[in-house]
């Protein structure tokens, strides 16, 4: 390709991770200070009991559940985008597949770190681990959680793999172009990676089987969170909806995060040129059709609950729609339907500060039908005597807080070190597909011999 | 131990070469091209297309099926603890578990293939020009046998070359 | 034949004096978490009378129903805890291993009758109240779940006493706290298994039903209607 198209992308690309200006810094400082309190506060949960928190009879899950469905939920951003874009072959993906991935893999990490925070002796939290431990007891596979552990450790291996298999070529690039520390960093990153065909070939095999293997495990993940609850006599958790249910949620909360990280990508590292407002349209357009999905979900689930007419049940659907909850629910509907749906389905509106409106609404609407999935059925169960309501403390919104503020300081943190834009991929979707040279192609003899 | 090799800016020139090398006897898999970005449209960038990575990644799957069904059906035997009306050994959550660990198992198998198959992380000194990071193509042939070399350097020096060299490793 | 312990809770004899609460609590160390706490909805009472109101002024009538762990043959907590703190004895009871809860609370939110407690903080008996403990059962740590056992201790005990005297176990020979100390003898507790014990006959008894039996639950506990509304 154009040799000096070439070099800017990468000088572009690079600048980020080459000069650091003290804006990161304050930012850095910033963030870190928040996710430090957000960390003494949870000792300060140990060292106290789990009394500090809201949680009582018969709220036994509240915030901190809710926070792990949503981080998982965010996760499944960088699935879709990859590994479905990747095997359809979509050409617009290529700028935003790192970012994407990112944002999964951290995602993950945080959500995985909430049922350690929710357990009451947290520090036996590694009793979910299968080994032989000396008490000869392992754990029992048929609880939902221990499901999770499986499938959030499968999924966290799979996203880390396949974020860093793409990123060894870029490791490469930035050790050639470096000295001092970072070379020598970057190289051994780099794995003495050269790009020569044979690893080219072996990698992209890789990617395309890494990315064929991560859609049933991503799917996985959020069907068996969604375990967590639909395995419960809970009145509204016991349906056979909420496996599907769930995954479009994820995937819908997953693309807001993923317009939301770009955008702020783009205007805080200038990359104009590189993330162009069609790419924004292209996800603003995924983003409504997921929001009809969930919405489409939803009043399936609410419609049967209704009909159906068993008491219990319907106490827990109105406590959403009409009692103490109905405030958090019908914002929950304006912001998951009625803003991206006016937002992103007229074309005027559907600019990149319009997807970054409609996203973050989409972001607190989740947190908020997390949040209503949990709260309202344990606060109406069965029994009338022991219906109970639940208060957040504290200390639970100070962690939920800090895990966000840990999410924008690991991808601060992450842009710093790695380019964030995966420069190797992007030029190859720049390389003009000459039609010349793929007629030369078939005919070389050698081609036409082992096509 | 020596490297003999060419930068292109241009891969149809890159093409030229890699045929010019064939002509001159190199067998295909000493002639290396290396380039910042894989070069879909030529001729040159389907060798060594087959592989058996896909194979891995099915035996892979296969053994975390094994281990997945045997550790779940294995320790619920180990110490049977009755739980809730439900069977020792429950197959319907055990398929979840063996789920999770086929697909650990391809994906562990799929990555620890590439990285041998590509031969990363390795310790013997390789042919390298810092230059493929701008964008320019090499084609070389490492150690080549003593009365090729000449060739080699006549079949390398087809218009559009950037550079000629010859390198100790 | 292996024992299958049960109870029979006869709504028309209870009163809601509430004395197998506070029998519970002083037989089981359960703590009394503060009017604060227990305004929060965490009052840890493993039995507990639930009082309900119907009709209108002046035709009201006031129900009692002590409500305690079913020992659900079908328990919904058992399979939901991921340590097997909650599972299923041969003698039927549902046993709640402290040592190997690690607070997650599942189970709790899996019970449909919601009898399962959580220690919130570390359990604190100001003195000369830790003079009282029993020294039969455990004192819980804080971050475990904590429910009614039926008394495992005196089931213990007492099964214990009628190997060494080499004899059966006579039907209301064990008698959890609750039933002890029910003044007005509307709890018994005996084997389910035992077609001649007084537990399995008010079982069988026309004004018997379970609490909430529609969720496929298959609790232990029969509860008598009152014989006049």
């Amino acid at each position: 390709m154009n040799e000096a198209l070439a070099q800017r992308i990468s000088s572009d690309l690079l600048r980020p991770v080459m000069t650091t200006t003290w804006r990161f810094w304050l930012l850095v400082a910033f963030l870190g200070s928040i996710v430090a309190m957000g960390l003494g506060t949870w000792f300060y949960q140990m060292y106290m009991g789990f009394g500090v928190t809201g949680i009582n009879m018969p709220v036994y899950w509240a915030f901190y559940i809710t926070n792990f469905v949503f981080w998982i939920g965010i996760s499944h951003a960088g699935t879709l985008i990859s590994a479905i874009l990747r095997l359809v072959n979509a050409g617009w993906r290529r700028p935003v597949t790192r970012c994407a991935e990112v944002i999964t893999v951290f995602a993950l990490m945080i959500g995985a770190l909430f049922p350690i925070i929710h357990l009451g002796r947290p520090w036996l939290f590694f009793w979910l681990v299968p080994y032989p431990s000396e008490r000869l007891i392992w754990p029992n596979f048929r609880s939902p959680l221990v499901w999770d552990f499986f499938a959030i450790n499968t999924y966290l291996t799979g996203s880390l793999l396949f974020l860093l298999l793409p990123m060894i070529p870029d490791f490469a690039l930035v050790r050639d172009k470096t000295t001092g520390w970072r070379r020598k960093l970057y190289g051994v990153l780099a794995l003495r990676w050269r790009g020569t065909t044979k690893q080219w070939h072996r990698l992209e095999s890789a990617m395309q089987i890494m990315a064929i293997a991560i859609i049933p495990v991503a799917v996985s993940v959020h069907t068996i969170v969604s375990f967590d609850f639909s395995m419960a006599p809970v009145p509204m958790w016991h349906s056979t909806i909420f496996g599907p249910y769930f995954v479009a949620g994820a995937i819908f909360s997953g693309i807001a995060a993923l317009i939301l990280a770009m955008a702020a990508l783009r205007k805080v590292l200038h990359l104009e040129d590189y993330l162009h407002p069609v790419h924004f349209q292209n996800l603003g357009k995924l983003l409504l059709m997921m929001s009809l999905l969930w919405s489409y979900f939803v009043f399936a689930e609410r419609l049967t609950a209704w009909y159906g007419n068993e008491s219990a049940e319907v106490e827990a659907l109105l406590a959403t729609q009409k009692g103490s909850f109905a405030p958090l629910f019908w914002t929950m509907v304006v912001c998951n339907f009625v803003v991206p749906f006016v937002i992103l389905s007229l074309r005027k509106l559907r600019t990149i500060t319009g997807c970054v409106v409609a996203s973050s609404t989409v972001l607190v609407g989740m947190w908020l039908e997390r949040f209503l999935i949990v709260v309202p059925s344990l606060s109406h169960k069965h029994l009338p005597y022991t219906w109970g309501h639940y208060r957040p403390q504290p200390v639970e919104i100070m962690i939920t807080i800090s895990t966000f503020a840990a999410m924008m300081l690991l991808y601060t943190l992450f842009a710093k070190l790695v380019p964030i834009i995966s420069i190797w991929e992007l030029k190859v979707g720049e390389h003009p597909a000459a039609a010349e040279s793929t007629a030369e192609l078939r005919e070389h003899a050698l081609w036409k011999a082992n096509p | 131990m020596k490297a003999v090799y060419a930068l292109y800016s241009d891969p149809n020139d890159v093409q030229r070469a890699v045929d010019g090398l064939r002509k001159a006897g190199i067998a295909d898999d000493d002639i290396t091209v290396i380039s910042s970005e894989p070069i879909e449209d030529y001729e040159f960038s389907h060798r060594h297309h087959e592989t058996w990575i896909h194979w891995i990644a099915g035996a892979g799957g296969a053994i975390g099926l094994a281990l997945g069904t045997g550790l779940t059906s294995f320790t619920q035997r180990a110490w049977p603890i009755p739980t809730g009306n439900m069977p020792i050994v429950a197959w319907w959550p055990n398929l979840i578990i063996m789920f999770e660990m086929t697909m650990l198992g391809a994906i562990v198998a799929t990555v620890i293939t590439v990285l041998v198959a590509a031969r990363i992380p390795t310790r013997a000194p390789k042919m390298y020009d810092p230059e493929v990071a701008d964008g320019k193509i090499l084609v070389g042939v490492e150690n080549p046998s003593e009365g090729s070399a000449s060739a080699i350097e006549r079949a390398l020096m087809s218009p559009g070359v950037a550079r000629l060299k010859t390198i100790q490793l | 034949m292996p024992h299958r312990w049960g109870m029979a809770v006869d709504l028309d004899r209870c009163t809601g004096c509430g004395a197998c609460v506070t029998a519970c609590h002083a037989e089981n160390n359960i703590p009394t978490v503060g009017d604060a706490q227990a305004a929060r909805g965490r009052a840890m009472h493993w039995i507990r009378v639930e009082r309900y109101w119907e009709g209108e002024y002046p035709d009201v009538a006031l129900k009692f129903r002590p409500v305690m762990c079913q020992q659900c043959d079908a328990a919904p907590c058992e399979p939901v805890c991921p340590t097997y703190a909650s599972h299923h004895t041969d003698e039927g009871l549902n046993a709640q291993i402290y040592n190997r809860c690690i607070g997650t609370r599942y189970c709790a939110n899996a019970c449909p009758y919601n009898v399962r407690f959580f220690d919130f903080f570390h359990p604190q008996w100001p003195k000369p109240l830790d003079a009282q403990l029993n020294p039969d059962v455990s004192v819980r740590e804080v971050g475990v779940m904590e429910k009614c056992t039926f008394c495992v201790q005196r089931i213990h005990a007492a099964a214990i006493d009628a190997k060494a005297a080499n004899r059966e176990l006579k039907d209301g020979e064990i008698q959890p706290a609750c039933v002890q100390s029910c003044s007005a003898r509307a709890l018994v507790f005996g084997d389910l298994n035992d077609p001649d014990s007084e537990v399995s006959k008010l079982s069988r008894s026309d004004r018997g039903h379970k609490l909430l039996d529609d969720l496929g639950t298959l609790p232990k506990v029969t509860y008598l209607n009152r014989l006049q509304a």
